[in-house]
């Protein structure tokens, strides 16, 4: 009953957030936890699905960046017209990279996507084509409307949230398919799934390609709303863990989670910055530490988790 | 109602108005936008110690600060004597966090100017959303070239940029030509990221376009701890002149690996950054006698208005003002002066007002030819001193010849 209720109030809260919130700062807040939430709901779908920790989604998130702001670069194009390049080469990225690491298990996996995301960022640094160390920029100023340049954050918001919901579909429709079955019985046991005829290193090589593939997208978006990008904003390795982060903090596996996870985390940020940012010596950073430890104490698995988890406790109890 | 007494309502409410109009001018809100946290903090925390610094000079009477705009009387003259309030925002060292505390300042705060960010990556993101809602901003020590390429009419930078700095090592070393020094082979050492490649690039074509040769291009990385390879190099071309472009860490082991290996170039620059810390000086400056440097900072002589500066924000950092935090203070100082001059608050009449600074070098706490904006919002009066690390741990300015206190020594000495 909670469960069929919880749909139609969340598109509600969504569609109408921009409009009850309605300061040019509470606007951007929304665009930038959907922001995240594309990306977070990208990386679930290896990370959380698959349980395949990956610690340098930054690379894929980079394509999208990249891609973006160097097809208007060298092509002219509106920085959105370069999304196809960008999740082309993710996908590509994708393939070469997974192939070797993902049949390393565990820890070893998370390793080698934090070492090919450096090298991926050192690379691009040292790039005079991709702009060095000193990045791309897009347009300075809006040439035509496909620039999707804009003062208010109200665009950026529903083009963002018509993104996360196609990204949400779509993922919905994997949980319910093949994929999803496949994915969750190697995220449980990938000898058990193999054992059972499951492809496992093709199907992890799907997930994979799908969730770089999604998170090209999430760097294109930001691209388009920054107009800038450079190695460290585009590479660097606090993009994977942010990913990581709001995605764990909602519940890694979860449809919803990554989107819960967003909701705390950015306004969580954006509000404590400018709060303490003044203040200097990165009393922001603390309390944004402080915060995540105390859920993650009080929540491990997810603020969108309590239910399955205090059922377990039930029939545990139940048993003994 | 009679004829009068709709009279005196009208005058009642013009009264209303204007005392409400007065009390919004009790004070004025400016944007300041530095790395608050993150890997240049300690730049942004020793802004902020500037800028409050120069806030106090506008908002108290300094009449010792002889001709500096807003030193003398309090507040805001132009404004009726309006305090003026900064905010600060941490830009985080993201290009995402600036543009964000960019638009709060301006939408939330209502700051009706902004002034920052340091890192150029995030004084070009945060510049954009302040030239989309029609504020002006102005950065005082970003040196990118490409912000002021971007057509916009809000942005305006007061600090010379590389180009200026390539231009004045140019011309110095042809001078020291004329006085018999050799300068047929250029080595360039410069750090790998955005600052060195940069500035590096921009001298080799400044020089090539003025027959000057660089002989040798070694960058290296600044978390390097160890640089033997790179001074090997150097010690087997024996360049006629050595130019570092170098962070600090990487500054201090450069000086001891060249001491250690016995290296010494006849003539050595090094551009700011690493080189012109105090940090540096202390460490090695006994070892790297006779470094040429850039400065458009000087502290000069006890009782000038440069020292007394000076003086105010030692009391409030602990340390002198250096290259980079004296050009931020004055970056704020100039777009003050206009908010001032503009005598209001729109942002319009704060933007006119800019264009038409015309600030001479006796305004100025920096060693500028002035402040004057061309059409791009490029201060065209920027420019620097060649100083000399001389007897001891002091810069002092050895060109041009007008504003020197000493004599360039030639041969670099070392140690």
């Amino acid at each position: 009953m909670m469960k069929r209720a919880a749909w139609p109030i969340a598109s509600a809260v969504l569609l109408g957030y921009p409009l009850i919130f309605s300061t040019p700062f509470q606007q951007r807040l929304g665009a930038l936890i959907l922001l995240y939430a594309i990306g977070a709901s990208a990386w679930n779908i290896v990370g959380g699905y698959a349980g395949l920790i990956s610690v340098g989604h930054a690379v894929f998130f980079g394509c999208g960046a990249y891609g973006a702001l160097a097809s208007y670069q060298y092509l002219g194009l509106p920085p959105i017209g370069g999304l196809p390049i960008g999740v082309a080469a993710s996908i590509g990225i994708a393939a070469i990279v997974g192939i070797p690491t993902l049949r390393l298990s565990g820890h070893y996996f998370s390793m080698a996507t934090i070492a090919v995301a450096e090298l991926v960022r050192l690379v691009v640094s040292n790039s005079e084509w991709l702009g060095g160390a000193q990045g791309l920029s897009g347009p300075p100023v809006p040439r035509t409307l496909l620039d999707l340049s804009f003062v208010s954050a109200l665009p950026y918001y529903y083009v963002f949230l018509g993104v996360l919901a196609a990204m949400l579909a779509l993922t919905r429709q994997m949980e319910r398919s093949r994929i999803g079955y496949y994915l969750r019985a190697i995220h449980d046991s990938e000898r058990a799934a193999r054992t059972l005829g499951v492809p496992v290193s093709r199907y992890k090589l799907y997930a994979y390609m799908m969730s770089a593939a999604l998170t090209a997208v999430a760097g294109a978006l930001y691209a388009v709303m920054f107009g800038f990008v450079d190695p460290e904003s585009g590479l660097g390795i606090l993009i994977s863990i942010k990913m990581l982060i709001m995605a764990a903090l909602g519940g890694a596996g979860l449809l919803l989670g990554p989107l819960a996870g967003a909701v705390i985390l950015v306004p969580l940020e954006e509000f404590s910055n400018s709060l303490l940012g003044g203040v200097g010596a990165g009393v922001t950073f603390l309390v944004y530490g402080a915060i995540i430890v105390v859920i993650a104490r009080l929540q491990p698995g997810g603020l969108l988790r309590p239910i399955p988890g205090a059922l377990r406790k039930r029939s545990a109890r139940a048993k003994s | 109602m009679n004829p009068t007494g709709l009279a005196r309502l009208l005058a009642a409410a013009a009264f209303g108005l204007a005392v409400t109009g007065a009390a919004f001018a009790q004070s004025v809100k400016v944007g300041a936008i530095y790395p608050l946290s993150g890997v240049a903090a300690s730049v942004g925390v020793y802004a902020k110690a500037a800028i409050e610094v120069a806030t106090d000079i506008v908002n108290n009477d300094h009449p010792e600060l002889g001709d500096l705009p807003l030193a003398k009387g309090a507040g805001l003259t132009g404004l009726g004597g309006a305090k003026l309030e900064v905010v600060f925002a941490d830009n985080q060292g993201t290009p995402a966090a600036g543009q964000n505390q960019a638009i709060r300042l301006i939408t939330e705060e209502k700051v009706v100017a902004i002034n920052g960010a340091y890192q150029s990556g995030i004084t070009l993101t945060a510049s954009a959303a302040a030239e989309r809602y029609g504020i002006p901003f102005l950065t005082g020590d970003s040196v990118a070239a490409n912000l002021t390429e971007r057509g916009f009419k809000w942005f305006f930078r007061t600090t010379p940029i590389a180009s200026d700095f390539a231009r004045i090592y140019m011309e110095f070393l042809k001078d020291m030509k004329a006085k018999g020094a050799r300068i047929d082979s250029i080595a360039i050492v410069h750090e790998n990221t955005e600052y060195g490649t940069s500035v590096a690039s921009v001298v080799t074509s400044t020089f090539k376009a003025n027959g000057l040769n660089i002989t040798q291009n070694i960058p290296y990385s600044a978390n390097a701890t160890d640089v033997q390879s790179q001074v090997l190099q150097l010690k087997d071309k024996k360049p006629d002149v050595l130019i570092f472009v170098s962070y600090t860490a990487d500054a201090i082991l450069y000086a001891k690996t060249m001491k250690s290996l016995d290296y010494k170039p006849p003539i050595m620059i090094a551009d700011d950054a690493g080189f012109s810390d105090p940090s540096f000086v202390a460490a090695v400056g006994n070892i790297v006698q006779g470094v040429f440097n850039r400065s458009s900072w000087s502290v000069g002589a006890p009782g000038t208005k440069t020292y007394l500066v000076n003086d105010m924000y030692k009391k409030k950092s602990g340390v002198d003002l250096d290259d980079t935090t004296a050009r931020i203070m004055q970056g704020f100082m100039v777009l003050v002066d206009a908010i001032n001059r503009a005598g209001s608050t729109e942002p319009a009449k704060i933007q006119a007002a800019l264009r038409a600074t015309d600030l001479k070098p006796s305004q100025l706490i920096m060693g500028f030819k002035g402040v004057k904006f061309d059409e791009k919002g490029q201060n065209v009066l920027a420019s620097a001193l060649v100083i000399q690390l001389q007897n001891g741990v002091n810069y002092v300015p050895v060109w041009p010849k007008d504003q020197a206190a000493a004599e360039p020594v030639l041969v670099y000495k070392g140690w």
